[in-house]
């Protein structure tokens, strides 16, 4: 809504400048989107073209002589429709135009020119509000000499408010009144509206089929003179974003602007019955607006007919068969209220979004509908000569019964934590004007019609405290005591935040919406279906991701794109599944981990990346995780292997297929991507101390030779099988594989150890424990002693 | 025969002789030759018995301590040729401490994972439970239980993603508060904030991302006021801010709340008097906040006659880009590590 300040003084009296306003308002009210004088410019003033002869040296310039009152001008000015004896803005030298343009004294091809005449788009007034080419001729009453942007009620300023959906009171001139009224505390003047009926009788009769037209009041008014509305109004709805076209349709526009109600005039003679018959419209039925496009209408839609066909999509738009037109001397004009959910419906469907659709939509005040149509025919008769007929026709089913809001004192002041007392909430509600009874503390205030958007106390506790001002309220916290704290699964995704970053990666997030062609790629289930998305907006993001693994391997190809060397990243997040959200913690490896620099630095691989996730499962207490070779479409056939633990799967860890890297223009990308969920169950929840032996263990190595296919995992297994009470545990310290062992064999260092917490261990148990496990080896895997 | 003019020969022999040793196997050579059972000095001994018996005493001495003077000449020496020797291996280990170490570097978590924590942390503090709910949400507790029925027109602010008929990508986290006063049976106080990954229908731009991160606030119970949302919303911009920060709020409108605001913070760049970072407001918008709407109370089963409370909605991304100056909302989803590496831990 753009506020024009010199239509509100007819409201209320304004001595504060409009950013004083803005501030008001936005702290008050409603946010200000921004404020500005209606025209940037200085030094306009009214002329008089006594005299306009070509120019002699220019075919397409004219020499003018301008009468400003003081003093005749010379101007030389380029627009074809000057000529004499018009009045005209005249520009003098020293003028000031829209973007600092500074009129001067020149001398154009030998003929001093000392001004400039101009066009309304020369002032800054949009095209689309006048339509004009050339110099702006005033029609119209003015004198030679004023100041031109008064004489032309141009010396307006706006104030654009960035309305909320709730504030539909504040989509009339009147409502902002009221409101400004509240916030400056000052008295408000609504004009009355008084007509002169003729004798004649409306005999129209009005009636509704559907309830979703509440009210319907037409007058007939007759005798119209169509013509230019006077430059005030014309100005006013300039101000307001609305095109001036003639003086029937300014008039409605002009006064939905005042009081909220949008109003529709039919040609009454083109209308050719005496009744109006509202209903909804049939599925499948066709309707011509009045921009001539025939629209397909549902069942819903609101008709306006005449008792045999349709001439106006109520509250959206009227018809082309019944359109006023420069001719129309005979009008019915209608004051409505419609269902704001059925024309939000119709005109979003239809994509007719227009100023009257917009103010239905959001409800009008249902109090100001009959007075709507009597303002506009008071204006009618006044400014296009028009007479009306006796009798109002219409019908009003809207419940205008009195509805009153209760509100204790003491709940306001504990809503707002607030200390008001009776005298200053009774103020409020008197600067807000509204009706209301006190009695013992409890406020009894009667539903304004003007404000729709009050359903309850909470609404008024609200109004007391914008109008109160929030400054004023004191910061304090709530009392209510409770204790804070994280759930173990939020303490458990902070300690692989932390483990992870601690192991150098750095941690990222990525988009969840994904493309439905590449959803599949890296999931370990190929049956998984995708969640997808209604109404994509691109082909980009149809699905719901599955796995994050496509975004990292983005994320690691956009990094080494510039520069980077290498790429060490996680993310925590999630798997959109049919069956439910999944927690998931992705990783990706990618280039020298922990880089020596100048010092060797061993090759990142898949036990890198198992060397990051030992370590993480280490600090998160996971013990035993088992790898089970796997071929995976996407990954490499041999370096890829799904975790379990305890048969249970964990995740996938493994190398991207290298066809997949390299159309990433990437080398080897190691991922791992698990169910964090799974992770956490298994992670250790409790920490048991346990004495620390003052016994030293002991260890052993021994080298062996075997196949080359058989698993360290099955040679481990193996070992651990043989039960024996003082071995602790086995790890893998060489492996060789080349000319000192056969073609298909490779040799192990493995590293033993033994311990005992309550005794020294003696040799001899040691070496026959040793033994026990190589022969184990020998006879189980044919492995030999290297 | 003058036993101490011999001695001191030989101590001046001595010297000579272990001044040419710079090895030490020489040394023991020295040392046999001089103290050693067939030395010069031992031989003297032998004339002790063609001395009287009250000499002799004296005569022994003499020798003695010229042998311990000489063993430790021999031991200095010795000391003198390991040092030696010790010096000269560690001067081969020289290195130059100018060259780089190991890039054992740290990751970085998130910014906005980073963010979210501290505010976490900030609310735990005074007493929140952090809670969580699904991104794929039902339209009953994305909208209308919280006062936004199908055709509300509000709707039209927050376009949202939806899957089917009524289930949708959650336009905001205020689900999990749904969710939480349900749990909790309309019959206990509520102190929560909600983190998370929210969705709305924006075409991604410098300020606009169709994934972003929530911080969502709510407490409910019989006293919990404006005021107090006044001065929890202090707490948080101090703490994201800066202490001289102070808030205002203005009147705005959410369904779920009533009254309803949008809450600024003076701009830390000009500390209020207008830059073109509060574009000369001296304000910045941080984030949306209100008293609970009835509406919202009674359908998750508070007796709004007797229940009241406030709520309120952040954008993590905003709080960060705010803090940081940073321009681009898509840096937070592109991960170029440049970006993220500009915020590790320090003090902050
Ligand atoms: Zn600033």
């Amino acid at each position: 809504m753009k506020v024009s300040l010199n239509w509100l003084k007819d409201y209320i009296k304004i001595k504060e400048s409009r950013e004083t306003l803005a501030e008001l308002m936005s702290l008050h009210s409603q946010e200000v989107e921004y404020t500005q004088q209606l025209v940037k410019a200085k030094g306009l003033v009214i002329g008089y073209t006594k005299s306009c002869k070509p120019h002699p040296d220019a075919d397409k310039l004219s020499v003018c002589e301008v009468d400003v009152k003081t003093e005749t001008l010379t101007i030389v000015c380029g627009a074809p429709n000057v000529a004499a004896g018009q009045h005209v803005i005249v520009a003098k030298n020293g003028a000031v135009l829209p973007g600092g343009f500074e009129i001067k004294q020149t001398t154009i091809r030998g003929v001093e020119s000392n001004g400039m005449i101009c066009s309304l788009d020369e002032l800054g007034i949009e095209h689309k509000f006048h339509n004009e080419e050339g110099i702006h001729v005033i029609e119209g009453d003015v004198t030679m000499g004023d100041d031109a942007l008064k004489a032309l009620f141009l010396d307006d300023e706006v104030i654009a408010l960035d309305l909320t959906p709730n504030r539909m009171d504040l989509l009339s001139m009147h409502g902002v009144a009221y409101d400004f009224a509240a916030i400056l505390d000052r008295d408000i003047t609504i004009p009355e509206v008084t007509i002169a009926y003729e004798k004649t009788k409306n005999s129209m009769t009005i009636t509704t089929e559907t309830e979703l037209c509440e009210s319907y009041y037409g007058s007939v008014i007759e005798n119209l003179e169509i013509k230019p509305s006077p430059l005030w109004m014309k100005a006013r709805l300039i101000a307001a974003g609305i095109r001036p076209i003639n003086n029937v349709v300014d008039i409605t526009n002009y006064v939905m602007l005042e009081t909220g109600q949008p109003l529709h005039a039919f040609d009454y003679d083109l209308l050719d019955s005496e009744q109006i018959v509202v209903r909804t419209a049939k599925k499948g039925e066709t309707f011509v607006t009045l921009d001539d496009k025939k629209r397909l209408l549902e069942e819903g839609d609101i008709l306006i007919t005449n008792g045999k066909e349709p001439v106006a999509l109520g509250g959206v738009m009227g018809g082309a068969k019944t359109e006023v037109h420069g001719k129309t001397t005979r009008i019915l004009l209608e004051s409505a209220v419609f269902n704001p959910t059925q024309i939000r419906l119709t005109s979003s469907r239809l994509d007719l979004r227009s100023e009257s659709s917009m103010r239905f939509e959001r409800r009008v005040d249902v109090g100001r509908t009959r007075y709507a149509l009597d303002r506009a025919t008071e204006l009618l008769i006044k400014y296009a000569n028009a007479t009306v007929r006796k009798d109002v026709a219409y019908f009003d089913h809207t419940d205008q019964s009195e509805k009153i809001i209760e509100i204790a004192l003491e709940r306001i002041n504990r809503v707002l934590g607030s200390d008001y007392s009776t005298e200053h909430v009774a103020r409020v509600l008197t600067r807000l004007r509204f009706d209301f009874k006190e009695k013992h503390g409890v406020f009894y205030v009667k539903k304004p019609t003007r404000r729709p958007d009050f359903e309850s106390y909470q609404d008024l506790i609200e109004e007391i405290g914008r109008i109160s001002g929030y400054d004023a309220l004191p910061a304090t916290l709530p009392s209510t005591v409770s204790q804070g704290e994280l759930s173990p699964l939020q303490r458990f995704r902070r300690h692989v935040r932390q483990a992870l970053t601690g192991l150098g990666l750095d941690e990222v997030m990525t988009y969840n919406l994904v493309s439905k062609d590449d959803v599949l790629t890296y999931v370990k289930e190929k049956t998984l279906k995708p969640i997808r998305i209604k109404h994509p907006m691109s082909d980009k993001r149809n699905v719901l991701r599955l796995s994050a693994i496509n975004g990292l391997l983005d994320v690691v190809s956009h990094n080494r794109a510039r520069q980077a060397d290498a790429v060490h990243v996680f993310e925590l997040g999630k798997s959109y599944q049919k069956s439910g959200e999944r927690e998931l913690l992705t990783l990706a490896m990618n280039g020298p981990y922990q880089s020596r620099k100048w010092q060797e630095t061993p090759e990142t691989s898949f036990f890198t990346l198992k060397g990051v996730l030992e370590a993480l499962a280490d600090f998160l207490g996971v013990q035993g995780l088992e790898y089970e070779q796997t071929s995976l479409e996407n990954y490499h056939p041999h370096q890829t292997a799904i975790v379990t633990l305890k048969g249970e799967t964990l995740g996938i860890i493994g190398k991207i297929h290298p066809q997949n890297t390299k159309r990433l223009d990437l080398d080897d990308v190691y991922v791992l991507e698990f169910d964090l969920m799974k992770l956490f169950e298994v992670s250790q929840t409790e920490f048991a101390y346990e004495t620390i032996s003052k016994l030293p263990s002991v260890s052993r190595d021994i080298a062996i030779v075997c196949d080359k296919s058989i698993p360290v995992k099955m040679l481990m297994a193996t070992i651990k099988k043989q039960n024996i009470e003082i071995f602790k545990s086995v790890d893998v310290f060489d492996v060789y594989e080349g000319e000192h062992v056969g073609a298909n064999q490779k040799s192990l260092g493995l590293r033993m150890v033994f311990a005992d917490s309550t005794r020294t261990l003696k040799t001899e148990e040691i070496d026959q424990a040793t033994n026990k496990i190589i022969k184990a080896l020998e006879e189980k895997h044919q492995a030999t002693l290297r | 025969m003058d036993v101490n003019k011999t001695i001191k020969e030989l101590e001046v022999a001595l010297k000579e002789a272990l001044d040419g040793v710079e090895k030490i196997e020489a040394l023991q050579d020295v040392k046999a030759q001089f103290i050693g059972k067939k030395a010069d000095l031992s031989l003297l001994m032998r004339h002790m018995k063609d001395l009287p018996n009250e000499e002799k005493p004296a005569f022994g001495q003499t020798i003695n301590e010229a042998k311990q003077r000489f063993s430790a000449l021999i031991e200095a020496r010795r000391e003198t040729i390991l040092a030696k020797k010790m010096a000269n291996k560690l001067k081969k280990e020289t290195i130059d401490v100018t060259l780089p170490g190991p890039s054992y570097t740290l990751g970085t978590p998130h910014l906005l994972r980073k963010i979210t924590a501290e505010i976490e942390d900030l609310f735990m503090g005074m007493g929140y439970l952090v809670k969580e709910g699904p991104e794929i949400e039902s339209d009953e507790l994305n909208f209308e239980k919280l006062n936004l029925p199908k055709e509300h027109p509000a709707r039209d602010m927050q376009d949202s993603f939806y899957l089917t008929e009524d289930t949708l990508l959650r336009t905001h986290t205020s689900p999990v508060q749904v969710r939480t006063m349900l749990e909790y049976g309309g019959a206990k106080p509520v102190k929560i904030i909600c983190p998370g990954v929210v969705y709305r229908r924006d075409d991604d731009d410098a300020t606009h991302s169709h994934q972003f991160m929530q911080v969502e606030g709510l407490v409910v119970d019989e006293k919990t006021s404006l005021s107090d949302l006044k001065g929890t919303l202090l707490a948080v911009a101090k703490h994201m801010f800066g202490e001289d920060r102070k808030i205002r709020l203005r009147p705005s409108y959410f369904p779920f709340t009533e009254p309803s605001f949008e809450v600024d913070v003076t701009c830390s760049q000009c500390d209020g008097d207008g830059c073109s970072m509060c574009k000369q407001t001296g304000y910045i918008e941080i984030l949306g906040a209100g008293m609970v709407h009835n509406n919202v109370l009674e359908a998750s089963g508070y007796d709004s006659s007797r229940y009241q409370g406030f709520a309120f909605g952040m954008g993590v991304e905003r709080i960060a880009m705010l803090k940081y100056g940073i321009d681009d909302i898509r840096h937070f989803y592109v991960n170029d590590l440049r970006f993220n590496h500009q915020f590790k831990g320090g003090k902050s």
